[in-house]
């Protein structure tokens, strides 16, 4: 094992991993993917800091739970270690330690000040593919239906909400390949989360006919990610 | 990220997996999951689980085979596990049939199936598997267009109730066997034989019974006549394989994605117990006693958690605390789990070898949680019937011990349906109970807790108890009342088992091979998941037996005779039948037989294996 470059003493420093979810791990959940993400951390060797009592876990957080069923081209992770780490040993570490399905796309450190990635969170952007050849005039009439209703009211396990304000934009695209497809950017705030699922279901798509990956997360302004109404001049809302 | 390319099962089952509960127990794609490419290797062997991935995927046996098997290069082991019941519809319904985890292959395409048979309740979905599958469910059936199917496990000691279902079972450890079958297999596949030159190949294997080459004839009154070999290949008995030494331990575990029972480093520290309990089947089959070294144990933790990341190691035996040097072991560990913030289990201590020192290194190990004591018994009397002759005084020596060492939950296990047993012993284990809570709160005041876990005995075939009658479920129930009389308001917890899935259990130790029909019959009635408590029902059995015309008493509530042909007399597990009778007709006189480490009471391990002990000189055998 390498020795660590000390630079500072009982510090504690905060790591944010860019990360992609792949098919081998759309059927895991959000809990489940947290104790994956710990075992992977602890693979890794790295000085973590730990929670006390008698079942010590890493200190971890994620942005934003993936429904299960879906992939994803962004999501982030941050966790704390007791010493400093030069970033690329950090890298390289969680690079030897991923369990297949998951890839690293950066490693950086964060301000230990910084708010929670939750709170932080404001909307997420995914794409959905068909299983089954759709045709297109069919899915952009769906689509400008449904955004042309003011308000959308959903049930989801026996909880009847608005759907409608926590669309952010959605529309109906053609894929390179020539399959079409959807776009839809959601609300992700503390409280008003909006899910592709939902909304697919308002079109008339069950669970079983489509596949959907989130391929963007969009935190709030103050942390140098552009905010949501200056990324979105195309926004229907 | 581009997708993998799919074949079209894989495919078919992407769309139904959004519709069933945790469709993480059907994609396998785990962190040292070995995936082969198909045509790369000679031989693909599924190993088979027949219950819920949740539960099969933690189990040590099949993952020491996979570990075994995938390290050679002509082999791929995969694995399967049985689908849950949302999951069974959604495969039939689209005509789906069960595949491996790692190349999604419907096992059909495998050469040989091999099923771990650990438990007797578990046979129903075995058949359920077998039939997902598209495999026919009896031997006789298949043909070299299906795949061989084997199994091993604790259960196959006695095979006969599932010997129609299966081409071989490896009796027995099945570290070596596995290969020699694959072996077999090999050159049978290169010979253009027919498949009973496979079954002739297989049953000349030590370890390996063939029941198709064996034929039962039955007495009027359905005792057992004659136990005949079919062909000059089969020798009876057929031996049980044993290692003479330990191998080196598993540290390359498959880490699951999704929530399983038992998450964490499992390591065998002992294998067989010398302690001699008359009603365990573990403790006689799995005889003689091995142990591995601090050092083997220690280093192979430290590499399971490089590999995994687990937070917990668990160290398995039948009685951890009689591993010779159990203390250092413990003090090793410390350092190990204070530097890389784990948890540890360590199940089964004995008793009566519990030292303070012992108590000391665990409290610092583990502090806080529970502590468990299996007294089995609630009197001296019982106690020394059933060979676990612990006094009162030496049980309530040990019981302060805990409590003074700082522990407040102390769970007891006792047995109720014990041969012999009266009422009034079943009213002592409340009593026992009463009087260690009472000792508890002088101890540690209001925060004392103690629960009483209740299992029903069953008997075990190649245990002393092997005649012993099975308690009518009647008088199970009324000894599960007059226990929870006798704790009524004494803030005592007591849990205890369904009698009606004891009593199957009881059916299948002992059956022979015309349970097969039953099982057959019960499967086709609606049984499944026989071993979940909200699952299980006894009407499809009941009618199964009626259907099947015969009797279930016969294989529960009968004592056998003593002159009888077991179902499982052709099956050599090591302890010979005589050992085993006079253990028996010591119990019936209260006749204690002490651990035999010190003095070798030659039950006949040491006459079947002397060999293999002399060739390995080194182990850690501990015959003495």
């Amino acid at each position: 094992m390498e020795v660590p470059v000390m630079t500072q003493h009982n510090e504690v420093n905060r790591i944010r991993i860019h990360y992609a979810k792949g098919d081998s791990l759309r059927f895991i959940g959000h809990l489940d993917l947290q104790r994956l993400w710990e075992r992977t951390l602890r693979r890794s060797a790295l000085p973590l800091r730990y929670t006390q009592g008698y079942h010590p876990r890493a200190r971890l957080n994620l942005a934003s739970a993936l429904p299960l069923g879906f992939i994803s081209d962004e999501e982030l992770l941050d966790f704390w270690m007791d010493l400093p780490y030069p970033i690329e040993q950090i890298e390289a570490r969680l690079k030897a330690a991923v369990p297949p399905g998951l890839t690293i796309q950066s490693v950086r450190n964060i301000d230990l000040g910084e708010d929670a990635l939750q709170v932080q969170m404001k909307a997420s952007e995914y794409e959905v593919t068909f299983y089954d050849r759709q045709a297109p005039e069919v899915l952009s009439r769906k689509v400008d239906q449904l955004l042309s209703q003011d308000e959308i009211q959903h049930t989801r396990r026996k909880k009847t909400y608005d759907l409608r304000p926590l669309i952010l934009e959605l529309e109906a695209i053609t894929h390179s390949s020539g399959e079409c497809g959807l776009l839809m950017r959601l609300l992700a705030e503390p409280g008003a989360t909006g899910r592709p699922d939902d909304v697919l279901d308002e079109l008339g798509y069950p669970n079983t006919d489509y596949l959907v990956r989130r391929t963007r997360l969009i935190l709030a302004e103050s942390f140098g990610v552009s905010s949501v109404e200056s990324q979105s001049p195309g926004l229907r809302s | 990220m581009p997708l993998s390319p799919k074949n079209n099962l894989q495919q078919q089952v992407e769309r139904l997996l959004p519709t069933v509960v945790k469709p993480g127990r059907y994609v396998g794609g785990e962190l040292n999951q070995t995936v082969k490419p198909w045509d790369s290797v000679q031989t693909h062997v599924a190993l088979v689980f027949p219950d819920i991935y949740d539960l099969g995927q933690s189990n040590l046996g099949l993952a020491i085979l996979y570990d075994i098997l995938n390290q050679r290069n002509d082999v791929a082991a995969e694995r399967a596990f049985a689908p849950w019941i949302d999951m069974e519809a959604a495969l039939r319904a689209a005509g789906i049939p069960l595949f491996s985890l790692e190349n999604k292959r419907p096992l059909g395409d495998f050469d040989i199936v091999g099923v771990s048979l650990p438990y007797e309740t578990i046979y129903t979905n075995f058949l359920n598997i077998l039939d997902l599958s598209g495999i026919p469910l009896y031997s006789v059936d298949r043909t070299v267009e299906h795949p061989l199917v084997i199994a091993g496990g604790q259960a196959v000691y006695n095979p006969e109730p599932v010997a129609p279902f299966v081409d071989a079972f490896a009796i027995g450890e099945g570290e070596n066997v596995i290969l020699e079958i694959v072996d077999a297999h090999q050159a049978w596949t290169g010979s253009n034989g027919s498949r009973q030159d496979l079954l002739v190949a297989l049953a000349s294997i030590p370890g390996v019974y063939v029941p198709a080459l064996v034929t039962v004839g039955y007495h009027p009154d359905g005792t057992i006549q004659s136990v005949v070999p079919g062909h000059p290949a089969v020798k009876l008995p057929v031996d049980k394989r044993l290692l003479a030494e330990f191998p080196p331990p598993l540290s390359r575990f498959l880490v699951p994605n999704i929530e399983v029972v038992q998450e964490r480093v499992s390591l065998e520290i002992m294998r067989g117990c010398t302690r001699g309990c008359r009603f365990c089947h573990a403790g006689m089959v799995n005889r003689p006693i091995r142990e591995r070294s601090v050092p083997e144990i220690l280093v192979a933790l430290e590499a399971g958690l490089d590999q995994t990341g687990y937070e917990e190691i668990s160290l398995l035996s039948l009685s951890s605390s009689d591993h010779s040097q159990i203390i250092p072991l413990i003090e090793g560990l410390q350092t190990l789990l204070t530097e890389r913030q784990v948890n540890i289990s360590l199940p089964s201590l004995r008793i009566e070898s519990f030292s303070d020192e012992l108590m000391d290194v665990l409290q610092k190990l583990s502090p806080g949680g529970g502590f468990t004591l299996a007294p089995e018994a609630g009197t001296e009397r019982l106690r020394n019937i059933i060979n676990k002759p612990i006094s009162d005084a030496e049980l309530m020596a040990t019981v302060r011990s805990v409590f003074q060492h700082g522990w407040t939950s102390l769970k007891l296990y006792f047995m109720i349906g014990h041969p012999q047993e009266t009422l009034a012993d079943v009213e002592a284990i409340a009593e026992l109970c009463k009087a260690i809570l009472q000792e508890g709160r002088r101890l540690v005041g209001g925060r004392a807790r103690v629960h009483a876990g209740i299992s029903t005995f069953i008997p075990k075939p190649h245990t002393p108890f092997q005649w012993a009658a099975f308690d009518h479920p009647d008088l199970i129930d009324t000894k599960i009342i007059t226990l929870k009389d006798a704790l009524r308001g004494s803030k005592i917890k007591m849990t205890w088992n369904d009698p009606q899935g004891s009593q199957l259990e009881a059916w299948m130790a002992r059956g022979d091979r015309r349970l097969a029909q039953v099982i057959h019959q019960a499967w086709h009635n609606g049984a499944r998941f026989d071993a979940w408590g909200d699952q299980f029902k006894i009407e499809p059995w009941q009618e199964a037996f009626s259907t099947c015309g015969l009797d279930p008493d016969f294989y529960g509530s009968r004592s056998r005779g003593l002159d009888e042909i077991l179902p499982w007399d052709h099956i050599n597990a090591g302890v010979r039948k005589t050992f085993l009778l006079e253990d028996y007709r010591w119990s019936l006189e209260g006749k204690v037989r002490p651990d035999c480490r010190e003095h070798c009471y030659a039950c006949g391990i040491l006459s079947s294996f002397n060999e293999l002990r002399l060739a390995a000189p080194g182990g850690g055998w501990k015959c003495p």
